[in-house]
C-alpha cells in the first residue's frame, strides 16, 4: 500500500482567499478539493437596494476587475429597462472593459504568476537567473516595468470614467461621459505608447507579424525567427516552459465557456471574429465543437458548498437563493464557491476559453492540439493585448472622428428581470437581477473564478482546477509548490466569492 | 535598518492594493526602495512558500523579529455567530492574526474604508467592523482603548479605494518621523481636511444651481443626482485619479465612499429632499441661509451656464 498524505493548503497571489485540499501518492496528486474560504454575502448586501445600486455596489467585489462588473451590472439594467445603448456608449464601454483587461493580463502574467519562476524550487532551471532578473517582487526588470506601463493603460478609464479602480460611469443607455477631443486624443497617446511597450517587451515584434502566427508550428518557427522574439516575455516564457516542461502540466478536461465580449456599435471599422453582435463571440466548446450561448442552460449546484436550499439542488441564477450556513469543513460541503454547470458540465474560463470559443486561429490551433494546459492558459493571457489593442485603437479612432451621442434616456419601469453577461478579465462573468417596487429583489452573481474554482457538483464530478490539479508531480508535500503553479495558470481571484468567491 | 512592513488583506476586494499599484511618483518600487522599506509580506506580491510564512508569522507574534508597520486592507470579518470562519487563514479565522499582529506593530494604518470603519458588510451577515471604529463609533475590532506600540490610535486611511498618493504620503510622513495630525475619525488632515467638492472641474454650475437631473450632462449632480461631494471629505479633485480625473469632474455623483457609515442604506444616484431643496446640506451650514443663498443664485446664474456653453 503505497503512502498517502493529505494536505490543505492556503494560495497566495490569487485575489483574495484559496485553500486547496490536495490527497498525495507517491509523490503525484490524486485528488483536490478547492476551497473558497472567505464569505463577504454581496448577493445579500444587494437585497432591498435602490435599482441602480448593483451600480455603485457590484464594482466593489473586486479590486482588479471591478469595469466589468459595473458593465455587467449596466446591461442588466439595460436589458430590464429596455435602454438603448447608442453607438458612443458601447465604444466607452468597450475601450475601458478592454483597457481592465489588458492591465490584468499585464499584472497577473508579470507580477503574480511569473514570479514563481523566481522560487528556488527552479534553482536547478538553466533560466532561473534570468528569470530572478526579470521577476524577482518589485526589484526585477521586467516586474518594475510591469508597475510602471499598466498603470498607465489604465489612465484611460480615468480619462472616461474619472477613476479606475470602482467607478460606476456606466448606467443604462450609455455612460454619463462626454469626453472632450483631447480627452480622446489623451486616450490615444496612451494606447500607443502602451501598444509600444508592448510589443518591445512582452512580444518583441509588432502585433501585426505575432497575429500571422496561426498554429503550434508557426510559433516554433516565430521563435526562432529573430534574438527579439527569444528574449522577449513571450519568448522568455516559451524558453522557461520547454525546460520545465510546463506544457503538460495542469491539464484541464478541455471544456470551455465563453461569455464573448465587447458588443460591437451598429456601424463600425472594427472587424469582429466573425460574429455580429460581438467582438468575440460567444460559446461553449467542447469535444471541438462550439455551440452558441444559451444562459438558460446555466445552473449552480449546492451540494458541495456551504450554503442551503430549499428547494432543487441546482437552480438557474433567476431561482437561485443564497443562504450561508457554516458547518465542518470535514463534511461534503467544502467551500463557500457554488458549483456552476453550463449543460450539466463543469467549463473552464479565462483568455484561452474567450480566444479558442470566438475562434481565433492561435488559440483555438493550441486548445486542439495541445489542450488546455498551464502552458496555454498563460500563453493565452500574454498573447490576449495583441488581439484587444487594434479593436481598442480602432474604436478610440472613431469616437475621435464621430459626434454622437453616449447616453439615451430610459423610462425606469419599478418591476422587471434582466441580466448582463460580460467577459471579464478572468472569464465569464453573469449577473441576474430582479426588480420589484423600484427594489433589488434578487442579485444574483456568478463569477468566472466561481466555474474555474468550483467545487464538485452533485454526480461528483470536479471543478476545472480540482480536476487539472488531479496528476500534478509534488516534490514536497509539506509545501506544494507545483500546485500553485496550475492553480494561478487560472488567475483565480477569490475576492469575488459574492457568495464565495472573486472574479 | 529597514523598516518592516507587513501587509494583510482582509474582508475586502483587493482594490486598496490595485489602487497602490497606479502611483507614479514615485511608484510602487520607487516607494519601497526611497523609504527603505522592508516588505515582509503582501499576498499579492510575496514568493514566500507556506512554511516559510508560518515562520515569519510566528516570528513577528512572539516579537521576536520587530514589526514596524502593519497595513490592514478589508474588514475585520466577525461572522457567523462572532467565530470569524467566514474569513480563514490556515485554518483558523484571520480575526485572530489581525489581533496578534495588531499588537506587536508600531504603526497600523486602515488601509481602505472596509478597514477603517467596517465599509460594506458592516452590519450585515458577515458582521464586518473597522479595526479601531465602526462606522461613526470609536472601538471597533481593537477596541476604544487600542493604541499601537508608539502610542498612535490606528490610522484610518478611507476611500473605496484609497487613494494611492494616500498610502505612499501617510507611510513617508510616518517613517520621516513627521506628526501626522488626526480629524475625530482617525483620518489625516493632510487628506481628509478638505471636501470631495473641492476643486471639482463643476464647482461654477453648484454655484449657480445650474443642476442635473439626467445623466450626461455638464452641470451640478447635488440637487438631484445624489452627489456626495459638498459632504464627505476627501482629496479627489485635488490629487485626482490615476493622475488624470474623477468621478464628479466626468459626471459621476460622489458615492460619499471615505464616509463612516458608506455604503448608505438609502438608494444611490438620487438626492433626498424637501421640496427640492436636499436634506443633507454641506457641513455647518444653516438651512435657512442656503435656501436663501441657492434661491439667488439660481436667479443670478449667467446665460452661459445655463446653456452649458462652457469647456468643461
Amino acid at each position: 500500500m503505497s503512502a498517502k498524505t493529505v494536505c490543505v493548503v492556503p494560495f497566495n497571489r490569487v485575489e483574495g482567499d484559496l485553500k486547496v485540499r490536495l490527497d498525495i501518492e507517491e509523490g503525484r496528486v490524486t485528488d483536490a478539493r478547492c476551497s473558497g474560504i472567505m464569505y463577504r454575502g454581496f448577493e445579500n448586501i444587494l437585497k432591498g437596494r435602490g435599482p441602480l445600486d448593483g451600480l455603485v455596489i457590484t464594482p466593489r467585489i473586486c479590486g482588479i476587475c471591478s469595469t466589468s462588473h459595473l458593465s455587467a451590472a449596466a446591461k442588466a439594467l439595460d436589458s430590464i429597462f429596455g435602454a438603448e445603448v447608442p453607438d458612443n456608449g458601447l465604444r466607452i464601454r468597450n475601450i475601458t472593459g478592454m483597457a481592465e483587461m489588458i492591465q490584468n493580463d499585464t499584472r497577473h502574467s508579470f507580477l503574480l504568476f511569473m514570479a514563481d519562476f523566481t522560487h528556488p524550487h527552479f534553482r536547478k532551471h538553466p533560466l532561473y537567473e534570468e528569470a530572478q532578473r526579470r521577476y524577482t517582487p518589485m526589484k526585477g526588470s521586467d516586474a518594475v516595468q510591469t508597475v510602471r506601463e499598466s498603470r498607465r493603460i489604465l489612465e484611460i478609464i480615468a480619462l472616461l470614467g474619472g477613476q479606475w479602480p470602482h467607478s460606476s460611469f456606466m448606467v443604462p443607455g450609455g455612460v454619463v461621459t462626454v469626453p472632450s477631443p483631447n480627452d480622446i486624443s489623451q486616450c490615444r497617446f496612451m494606447v500607443r505608447h502602451y501598444r509600444r511597450w508592448y510589443e518591445r517587451q512582452v512580444l518583441g515584434c509588432a502585433i501585426e507579424r505575432w497575429r500571422e502566427i496561426q498554429s503550434r508550428k508557426d510559433l516554433d518557427d516565430w521563435l526562432e525567427e529573430r534574438p527579439e522574439h527569444q528574449k522577449s516575455a513571450v519568448g522568455f516564457f516559451l524558453r522557461f516552459s520547454e525546460a520545465a516542461k510546463l506544457e503538460e502540466q495542469g491539464r484541464g478536461d478541455g471544456r470551455f465557456i465563453s461569455f464573448g465580449g465587447f458588443d460591437m456599435p451598429r456601424e463600425t471599422g472594427v472587424k469582429s471574429f466573425g460574429n455580429k453582435d460581438q467582438f468575440l463571440g460567444a460559446g461553449f466548446l467542447a469535444d471541438g465543437i462550439t455551440a452558441s450561448l444559451d444562459q438558460e442552460k446555466i445552473v449552480e449546484d449546492l451540494s458541495h458548498c456551504w450554503f442551503e436550499n430549499s428547494g432543487p439542488i441546482t437552480q438557474h441564477p433567476f431561482s437561485g437563493e443564497t443562504r450561508p450556513y457554516a458547518t465542518g469543513s470535514e463534511s461534503d460541503r467544502y467551500s463557500w464557491a457554488k458549483a456552476p454547470r453550463y449543460d450539466g458540465h463543469p467549463a473552464e474560463c479565462g483568455p484561452l476559453a474567450q480566444l479558442a470559443v470566438a475562434g481565433d486561429p492561435l488559440m483555438g490551433d493550441l486548445a486542439e492540439t495541445i489542450g488546455s494546459t498551464l502552458f496555454t492558459r498563460v500563453l493565452a493571457r500574454l498573447a490576449r493585448t495583441a488581439i484587444l489593442l487594434p479593436a481598442l485603437e480602432g474604436w478610440l479612432q472613431e469616437l475621435a472622428d464621430g459626434e454622437g451621442e453616449s447616453f439615451h434616456n430610459y423610462d425606469p419601469v419599478n418591476e422587471g428581470e434582466g441580466f448582463g453577461l460580460v467577459e471579464a478579465p478572468r472569464g465569464a462573468l453573469g449577473h441576474w437581477v430582479k426588480i420589484r417596487d423600484k427594489k433589488i429583489q434578487t442579485y444574483q452573481i456568478i463569477t468566472p473564478t466561481a466555474w474555474n474554482a468550483s467545487p464538485r457538483d452533485q454526480k461528483e464530478v470536479r471543478g476545472p482546477i480540482e480536476a487539472s490539479l488531479v496528476n500534478t508531480t509534488i516534490e514536497n508535500p509539506d509545501d506544494p509548490f507545483e500546485a500553485g503553479l496550475v492553480i494561478r495558470s487560472f488567475d483565480p481571484c477569490l475576492v469575488c466569492t459574492v457568495h464565495a468567491i472573486e472574479t | 535598518m529597514k523598516h518592516t512592513l507587513y501587509w494583510l488583506q482582509c474582508g475586502g476586494c483587493g482594490g486598496d492594493t490595485w489602487s497602490l499599484f497606479n502611483a507614479r511618483s514615485p511608484d510602487l518600487a520607487e516607494c519601497i526602495d526611497l523609504l527603505d522599506i522592508e516588505l515582509l509580506w503582501h499576498p499579492s506580491i510575496s514568493v514566500m512558500g507556506l512554511t516559510e510564512l508560518r515562520d515569519l508569522n510566528s516570528a513577528l507574534i512572539t516579537g521576536k523579529k520587530p514589526l514596524n508597520i502593519l497595513c490592514i486592507e478589508g474588514s475585520v470579518i466577525r461572522g457567523p455567530a462572532g467565530t470569524g470562519m467566514f474569513d480563514e487563514a490556515d485554518g483558523r479565522p484571520k480575526k485572530d492574526l489581525v489581533a496578534a499582529l495588531a499588537h506587536q506593530a508600531d504603526y497600523i494604518l486602515a488601509v481602505g474604508t472596509c478597514a477603517s470603519y467596517g465599509g460594506i458588510g458592516a452590519d450585515r451577515e458577515i458582521e464586518a467592523t473597522g479595526l479601531h471604529f465602526h462606522k461613526w463609533k470609536q472601538g471597533g475590532f481593537l477596541g476604544e482603548s487600542f493604541s499601537s506600540k508608539k502610542g498612535l490610535p490606528v490610522i484610518n486611511l478611507p476611500g473605496c479605494p484609497c487613494h494611492c498618493d494616500v498610502v505612499i504620503g501617510t507611510l513617508s510622513m510616518l517613517l520621516s518621523g513627521a506628526e501626522i495630525e488626526l480629524n475625530a475619525f482617525g483620518m489625516p488632515l493632510e487628506w481628509y481636511g478638505m471636501m470631495v467638492h473641492q476643486g471639482c472641474t463643476r464647482n461654477e454650475y453648484h454655484e449657480y444651481r445650474v443642476e442635473e437631473k439626467q445623466f450626461g450632462e455638464k452641470g451640478c449632480m447635488f440637487f438631484y443626482l445624489g452627489c456626495h461631494g459638498p459632504l464627505v471629505n476627501g482629496p479627489c479633485n485635488k490629487i485626482l485619479w490615476n493622475g488624470r480625473s474623477s468621478k464628479t469632474r466626468v459626471g459621476v455623483p460622489c458615492f460619499g465612499c471615505t464616509r463612516p457609515d458608506f455604503p448608505q442604506q438609502y438608494p444611490f444616484f438620487e438626492t433626498r429632499n424637501i421640496e427640492g431643496i436636499p436634506i443633507d446640506l454641506p457641513d455647518g451650514v444653516s438651512r435657512a441661509h442656503y435656501l436663501a443663498y441657492k434661491g439667488m443664485a439660481a436667479a443670478a446664474a449667467p446665460k452661459r451656464l445655463k446653456k452649458r456653453k462652457t469647456g468643461i
